[in-house]
């Protein structure tokens, strides 16, 4: 059984982790751990494992070694489904929406698991079913408005500016209501004020619901307001791994990623 | 003008999510289900409801369960004229063991069967995709008319090798046989299908139909949200092929009267697929647009130029069609993949700003 994890403990702990392509060796003995209630930042350059990291995490890819302790349950090669069962959720680098679907069944999408009930009562609609679409509605509507996509909601999301689409995927993992939300490059080709908005839903996120956030971010400025801790890779090696003074006074840092432009 | 939601400001969110949340597309509903029920059975002669409104009820259906297949799930299927047979057969052996059971009971229970063979055949989907799927479910095709005409036990080993439909009785109604008459039988199919296709929107409408959508948009996305595919594509599946059983069932009992493996062969699949694909992929509505106009055009080509007193050889005329549908079949797959159903969208959107197309 998974144990009740309060704010500060570990809630997941990945320990020598090694996951390899065939010949590519993607991350190399990676180790570090995420605690509950914080933002934990996951830099480096291109390339270096960031994304495969997060797979591994939700269980998308099985590490060859290592081990991951996910509420202090050592657990083996799980499906992406039980991931989501237990509190996992993720934003995708290249948006992965459900594009023939409109905005609010996009983001209802996000309740799938919280919902139960069955065939025989959803063929018939009226009636248990329908009460239970209103109230999942009802969550829906408040991630709607914190969100401030109210306008959009009946759009199909394939029609959506990318900005946008990126925070309707934002709005469909919150739906989620997890413990654990990836988001893998939530800004990537926003302009700024696109990114003020979204800095301040993660933010707002974590403060005020305490959910954890596991957040892959090429733009330092933004990594170093938002997280209080991170974890650099390179080349599939952790190099660094500390409070964003720690990391950016790190010179290993500071020659592998830092210095290079991107 | 009159196509407006102006003033009509929904305050609840179960308004807002009904089916028709737009007043006139309500009463439009309304009225195609009075013309449906009251003005057509009274006004239509026995030709227009036997040969015209009977099949396009029947192929509406069964464009309804390939496009929850296709459609909404994302699963293509060229199987659909075999899961038709496995309906009829399965009611025809049925009715053969509880002769004095309600006909109507009898074809609802046939797409039982039919919605086992189809998720049985659902089953790669978990592994293969596209054009492999397609493969497969042909081979279920040609797997199933051979059993059709090889295995004799379907047919009660009749000489000719047809399902032959016998009076069946249900309601205090003689529903099927020779002496049923058109109203009657067309009451029925109507009822049946009306039925059906609500139930279908309440499924599309819910959790379920959400998971099909979020299969055919995005699976590795869909998984991490919860669904599980194999539950997913089976139920797909399953849903699907037990709608094109029902009308099978239904195409044989209450239209055909007698039917052998060839009213069931990758033709009909190929029609019931270009029905979907006329209509709109991922439409209920189009999916009876489709079924009217590959059902329906054909007969026009057949009467109007007669009704001008011109001789047509019918080999002609099928070619015409094969053109039309086939241009057709080409513009939509190209310029609009959602078929009629979303022609007909645009109009009303069209008809809801006009004359201010800005404002
Ligand atoms: N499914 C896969 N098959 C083969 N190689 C893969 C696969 N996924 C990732 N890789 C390889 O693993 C390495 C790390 O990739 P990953 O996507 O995790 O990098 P990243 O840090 O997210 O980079 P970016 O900043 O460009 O998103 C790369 O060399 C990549 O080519
Ligand atoms: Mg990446």
């Amino acid at each position: 059984m998974s144990q009740e994890i309060k704010p500060g403990e570990v809630l997941l702990e990945l320990e020598d982790v090694s996951l390899s392509f065939g010949g590519v060796r993607a991350i190399k003995n990676v180790g570090f751990n995420i605690k509950r209630g914080e933002i934990r930042a996951i830099i480096g350059p291109n390339g270096a494992g960031k994304t495969s990291m997060l797979n591994v995490i939700n269980g998308f890819y099985h590490p060859q070694e290592g081990t991951i302790t996910y509420k202090g349950v050592h657990r083996k090669n799980m499906r992406p489904y039980v991931a989501a069962t237990q509190g996992i959720a993720r934003t995708f680098q290249n948006v992965a929406l459900f594009k023939g679907m409109s905005t609010l069944d996009n983001i209802m999408s996000g309740r799938t698991l919280k919902m139960h009930r069955n065939f025989l009562w959803q063929m018939l609609y009226y009636g248990p079913a329908r009460r239970e679409e209103m109230q999942h509605r009802e969550r829906v509507e408040h991630v709607i408005d914190f969100l401030e996509i109210a306008h959009i909601r009946r759009t199909p999301v394939g029609r959506l500016p990318y900005g946008l689409q990126k925070r309707v995927e934002l709005a469909r993992a919150l739906a989620m209501e997890p413990e654990l939300l990836l988001l893998d490059e939530p800004m990537a080709g926003m302009n700024l004020e696109e990114k003020e908005d979204m800095s301040r839903y993660i933010l707002e996120v974590n403060d005020e619901f305490g959910m954890t956030i596991a957040l892959i971010e090429h733009d330092i400025s933004v990594v170093m307001d938002l997280s209080d801790r991170i974890v650099v890779l390179d080349h599939g090696e952790k190099i660094a791994d500390g409070t964003p003074a720690e990391v950016s006074a790190d010179q290993d840092v500071i020659d592998a990623y830092l210095g290079v432009a991107h | 003008m009159f196509y407006r939601e102006t003033g009509q400001y929904k305050t609840s969110y179960e308004a807002d999510s009904s089916i028709f949340p737009i007043l006139q597309d309500r009463i439009g509903i309304a009225l195609m289900l009075i013309v449906a029920f009251v003005v057509i059975p009274l006004a239509g002669n026995d030709f227009f409801l036997s040969s015209i409104m009977i099949p396009f009820l029947i192929f509406a259906l069964a464009a309804i369960g390939l496009n929850i297949l296709t459609g909404y799930t994302g699963q293509i299927s060229l199987g659909t004229g075999a899961f038709m047979g496995v309906g009829a057969y399965a009611c025809y052996k049925l009715t053969t063991y509880f002769p004095d059971v309600n006909i109507v009971l009898l074809i609802l229970c046939s797409g039982f069967f039919s919605a086992f063979i189809g998720m049985l055949f659902g089953l790669p989907s978990l592994r293969i995709k596209g054009f492999y799927l397609i493969v497969t479910t042909l081979a279920a095709q040609f797997f199933l008319e051979w059993a059709f005409i090889r295995v004799g036990w379907l047919y009660n080993y009749n000489d000719s090798g047809a399902i032959e439909v016998p009076e069946r009785t249900g309601f205090g109604l003689v529903l099927t046989g020779p002496s049923a008459t058109p109203t009657t039988r067309y009451m029925v199919v109507l009822c049946l299908v009306v039925a059906m296709t609500w139930v279908a929107s309440n499924l599309i409408r819910g959790r379920i139909g959400r998971s099909w959508m979020m299969i055919r948009d995005m699976d590795i996305a869909a998984e991490l949200m919860g669904v599980r595919p194999l539950y997913a594509k089976l139920s797909a599946f399953a849903v699907s092929s037990f709608y094109t059983g029902v009308a099978g069932a239904m195409m044989v009992f209450f239209w055909l009267g007698a039917a052998e493996v060839e009213s069931f062969d990758v033709n009909e699949s190929f029609s019931i697929l270009f029905m979907v694909i006329l209509g709109g992929l991922g439409s209920l509505m189009g999916s009876f647009m489709g079924a009217a106009f590959i059902w329906i055009l054909p007969v026009l080509l057949r009467l109007i130029p007669e009704s001008f007193g011109i001789d047509i050889s019918v080999a002609t005329l099928e070619h015409i069609n094969f053109m039309i549908v086939g241009a057709l079949i080409i513009f939509f797959l190209i310029v609009e993949p959602h078929g009629l159903a979303r022609l007909w969208k645009i109009a009303k959107e069209k008809l809801r700003t006009w004359p201010f197309p800005y404002a």
